[in-house]
């Protein structure tokens, strides 16, 4: 390959150490200068492409009014998720959030927005049929929801997907003309239109995103385990020590 | 040793020098990776779209670690064997050799993946399987040239 002057020198040794330490150095230089600052009064810019605050800043638009939720407005914790039902990780984050609105029940209050992504071509219509179907009754938007996302792969690539839709519509008990006035009219896309509004005011340009008590989750940490971790330190936070105190004797005396 | 053995040996060193290189910036896309991964931030997908669907896909992690991690330590190792055969340690070059097949079979199952499985691309994924092909042609290149120097010699 080379002379024998070349070989075996220790140049490339050095050289070798030289881009270990640069890379060690650079990464760790590149991941401070892209880290999202924590400053949640800096003023954001409300726009897709600039980067999303970590936190929930006051001036962000309030999204749909009501808006799809569950557990108890009134608690401490509030998970708000911003998704859209054409994101396969949207479909596989969905059964992890049904655990956590289970385990937690009212103990948190739990907000679903609709952000349809404008790659994805069914997304929008999801979303709007999703809405329709909370229209007539708040749990419908839920059992619709759940519905769309455990079937996501079964509709996205339908060119029948309005019927498959339709189907569902049929079998959680839909009054479908109704439910397709609905889907026509302006309600339910105004509603949607609201969480998009919110969603962009954000600066939200991935799904899903997740924010517990205004505080952007990272992606990561969207499991079972890491959201009890968190849920769990904020119901902490929120509980004074004395009523703390009662709920260990209250657990004592229920043995 | 005849004029066309020359050119043929100066071609098989210049190989590994060039690989070296091709290495870097799969090791400059990986920590790029990397860094959006621990950071959270989108990446922006300027070229085609689905890069999110991808780098936030249950295949873009490996027992917490990102694959883009384990990405950047294959480059790294690549690089330095790559540099070490350039300064005439033979032997590394064909460690390099076995490395780039094993990377390269990795990153076909990637592609099958974004392809097949996620039904999105990421452009930052597609100029690492574009590196290792890469890196792959340049190895067999070296093969084919030493064949012919060993067929020229004889």
């Amino acid at each position: 390959m080379s002379n024998d002057t070349q070989k075996k020198s220790g140049v490339p040794i050095v050289v070798i150490g030289l881009v270990f330490l640069l890379v060690i150095g650079g990464g760790v230089w590149f991941y401070n200068s892209s880290k999202p600052t924590n400053n949640a009064n800096a003023p954001k810019v409300n726009n897709t492409n600039s980067p999303k605050p970590s936190a929930i800043p006051a001036n962000a638009l309030p999204g749909a009014n009501p808006p799809n939720q569950s557990g108890s407005p009134t608690a401490a914790v509030t998970l708000e998720e911003f998704a859209d039902f054409q994101c396969p990780q949207c479909a596989a984050k969905h059964p992890v959030l049904n655990e956590i609105k289970s385990t937690y029940g009212s103990r948190i209050h739990f907000i679903y927005r609709n952000y349809p992504l404008p790659m994805h071509d069914k997304s929008y219509e999801a979303a709007v049929a999703a809405q329709a179907a909370g229209m007539q009754n708040p749990n419908k938007f839920w059992e619709m929801q759940n519905l769309l996302f455990s079937n996501q792969d079964r509709w996205k690539e339908d060119p029948n997907y309005k019927q498959t839709w339709k189907d569902y519509a049929q079998k959680i008990g839909l009054d479908i003309s109704k439910w397709e006035t609905d889907m026509a009219g302006i309600g339910a896309k105004s509603l949607v239109d609201a969480d998009i509004q919110r969603g962009k005011s954000l600066g939200i340009n991935s799904t899903p995103t997740l924010y517990i008590n205004g505080t952007d989750i990272p992606f990561p940490q969207m499991t079972v385990d890491g959201l009890r971790q968190l849920i769990d330190a904020e119901l902490q936070k929120a509980a004074p020590p004395a009523k703390m105190a009662n709920t260990a004797n209250t657990g004592n005396s229920n043995k | 040793m005849t004029t066309e053995d020359t050119d043929t040996q100066t071609t098989i060193s210049k190989l590994p020098v060039a690989a070296a290189f091709v290495a870097l910036l799969g090791l400059a896309d990986s920590i790029y990776l990397t860094v959006h991964h621990y950071t959270a931030e989108p990446v922006p997908c300027s070229i085609i779209e689905g890069c999110e669907q991808v780098l936030t896909s249950t295949y873009a992690v490996v027992g917490g670690i990102p694959l883009a991690a384990f990405g950047a330590a294959a480059y790294f190792i690549a690089f330095s064997l790559a540099l070490l055969a350039a300064f005439g340690y033979r032997r590394t070059w064909a460690l390099f050799g076995i490395q780039t097949i094993l990377m390269a079979i990795f990153t076909g199952w990637l592609i099958y993946v974004q392809a097949v499985l996620i039904r999105a691309f990421c452009q930052f994924c597609l100029i690492s399987a574009a590196t290792t092909a890469t890196l792959l042609i340049l190895f067999l290149a070296s093969l084919v040239f030493g064949r012919r120097q060993a067929l020229n010699s004889v």
